[in-house]
């Protein structure tokens, strides 16, 4: 009886204890994560105004949003900042399978390769907007010398090619985390499935097909997820190198989330377009967990 | 046999060593760049600096704040590693213990995980401008006190402590606070050095959210001087470049003394949720 009260209150005591040390992390995800979500919401059906109190706009700036061509365009550019996922993850995975295993300095070619990941992105956007550069670029010099070209492009101010270009930067700076994820994801493959596929005589490139791609499935799909991400977190790449230009060329929607919001005071309008890029990027992610086979960023 | 082999691994090689040339130009580029005081407009470009010399690292403290950006960064990095290492230690140590809610504690984490920081910015402005903290140490740091995946890699850490370990802590009289003072995390250093360096990392290169919270330029940190300095100045002159090296040293430096943390962080924090 005894014994079984004490249990009881060491009980309470270690989940008074457990909710007191998890209480300030808590409030702070609540603050910044939690609250923000449905205030967005709760911000998207009302018209803002930072003086007057806020009143019932409905459904009034989803319509905006819907019929405003800049909203198409950007969208469009999202996807494809999106989609250029896949060729930087598949350049990745050549990489991964390049430096797994014991290739002499292949730790040496990681650190290279990873460098770019962790670098502050204002800087990688003034690296890259300088090799892009008309007159003084490295690119334009390159390609001119090897008479690819005959005239200098000025990349960041063209309607066709800024896109690309900021797309190169942004691959360049991830391309590195999507080696280290597909590292990781190679190495969890147990060796003895080789062995076993190489005394049948299995030739390298059905090893490949048959043992590593379906193993890395997860992985790659981690990968992808990371790459959808991205679209919201490539922000300071777009603000600094090009500014969504020219026109909004290279407007994709977190810049154009940001303008409406602090460059034109539209919260209003700014929280409608957050609430749909974050349903876009659920939608996606739930897709590509489906496509991995459900267990893409499982928790163990 | 053997042979093909070997020019396997050659062709392994040149395709690595090309590849990495390629990730490295941008480097060099700006390197060359910053080191040179010519015109930087000169055609065609010079592949190697002509007559190198540090002139534009000095004239960044002339151009611009530096001092202060600088200072303003370390506070808010500062900031940001206490609060990670004290906030995440606590919240992971509570996760090893059972407790009802538990469950729904990490579920409730792994779904704000889901929940990408610029999505909030216009409610996080918001919320920054009712707390009184626009334009403040406090408020730059605040979002970036405490990070979901820091939680996980403190809490896997602490598992992996022998249980007999905390038990004889336990009957020795020790509390839960003196039990993760002196037996975890003594014993979790790695996880510290993930925690140190990914708090370190994301608010260094912060960008967004000072952005939008800073009203003056004594409050401004380095990603925004830096964006500054190429918007009021343009690109023309090679003291930017030079900012651009002397803002990437530091990273770099911390990069490739931390990198097995590093990665071990992003990696465990990817592949656990």
């Amino acid at each position: 009886m005894i014994r079984g009260g004490m249990w009881r209150r060491r009980r309470t005591r270690q989940a008074a204890v457990a909710v007191c040390f998890l209480a300030p992390s808590l409030a702070l995800f609540f603050l910044y994560r939690i609250l923000p979500l449905f205030w967005n919401v709760a911000l998207s059906v009302e018209r803002w105004s930072p003086l007057r109190p806020t009143r019932w706009a409905g459904l009034y700036y989803y319509q905006d949003m819907l019929s405003s061509d800049t909203f198409w365009l950007t969208l469009e550019n999202t996807m494809i900042f999106i989609a250029s996922a896949i060729p930087a993850i598949a350049l990745a995975l050549v990489i991964a399978l390049l430096v797994n295993s014991d290739l002499r300095g292949a730790a040496v070619y990681r650190t290279i390769f990873f460098l770019s990941y962790p670098l502050m992105s204002v800087a990688v956007a003034i690296i890259w907007q300088w090799m892009f550069e008309q007159k003084a670029g490295l690119i334009n010099y390159v390609l001119l010398s090897l008479g690819v070209i005959s005239q200098p492009i000025p990349f960041l101010g063209s309607f066709d090619w800024a896109l690309p270009a900021v797309i190169i930067a942004n691959t360049w700076q991830v391309l590195g985390f999507y080696m280290i994820i597909l590292l990781a994801g190679l190495q969890n493959i147990p060796p003895h499935l080789y062995e076993a596929a190489r005394i049948d005589g299995v030739p390298a490139l059905a090893r490949l097909w048959r043992i590593t791609l379906p193993l890395l499935k997860p992985s790659i799909f981690l990968a992808a997820i990371i790459g959808i991400l991205n679209s919201f977190s490539c922000f300071d790449l777009v603000y600094v190198m090009t500014h969504g230009g020219p026109g909004h060329a290279t407007e994709i929607l977190i810049t154009y989330i940001y303008k409406a919001g602090f460059e034109e005071s539209r919260f209003d309008y700014a929280a409608a377009l957050t609430v749909v890029q974050f349903l876009v990027l659920m939608a996606l992610t739930i897709l590509a967990n489906r496509a991995a086979g459900g267990n893409a960023g499982a928790v163990e | 046999m053997i042979r093909g082999r070997r020019s396997v691994v050659l062709l392994r090689h040149l395709v690595l060593v090309l590849l990495s040339a390629a990730m490295l130009v941008p480097f060099y580029w700006v390197l060359k760049t910053s080191i040179t005081d010519e015109n930087i407009f000169a055609y065609p470009p010079h592949l190697l600096p002509t007559d190198p010399n540090l002139f534009s690292y000095v004239d960044v403290w002339y151009l611009i704040p530096f001092p202060r950006f600088l200072w303003n960064s370390v506070v808010v990095s500062l900031l940001a590693i206490a609060g990670n290492l004290v906030l995440n230690a606590l919240a992971g140590y509570a996760l090893t213990r059972n407790f009802p809610g538990q469950r729904f504690a990490t579920l409730l984490l792994l779904s704000c995980m889901m929940i990408p920081f610029q999505a909030t910015i216009i409610p996080a402005y918001l919320i920054t401008a009712k707390l009184g903290l626009l334009n403040s140490y406090l408020g730059l740091a605040l979002p970036l006190l405490s990070t979901i995946i820091c939680i996980f890699v403190f809490k896997a850490s602490f598992e992996a402590v022998p249980r007999s370990l905390v038990e004889a802590a336990r009957i020795d009289g020790l509390g839960d606070l003196r039990i993760l003072w002196r037996v975890m995390l003594p014993l979790s250093r790695a996880a510290i050095g993930t925690n140190v360096i990914l708090a370190f990392t994301w608010s260094w290169n912060n960008f967004l959210w000072p952005l939008i919270i800073t009203r003056t330029v004594s409050m401004q940190t380095l990603p925004l001087g830096l964006a500054n300095f190429l918007s009021y100045m343009e690109n023309t002159t090679s003291a930017l470049y030079a900012f651009v090296v002397m803002v990437l040293a530091p990273g770099i430096a911390v990069f490739l003394m931390a990198q097995k943390e590093f990665i071990r962080g992003l990696t465990s924090g990817a592949a656990k949720g």
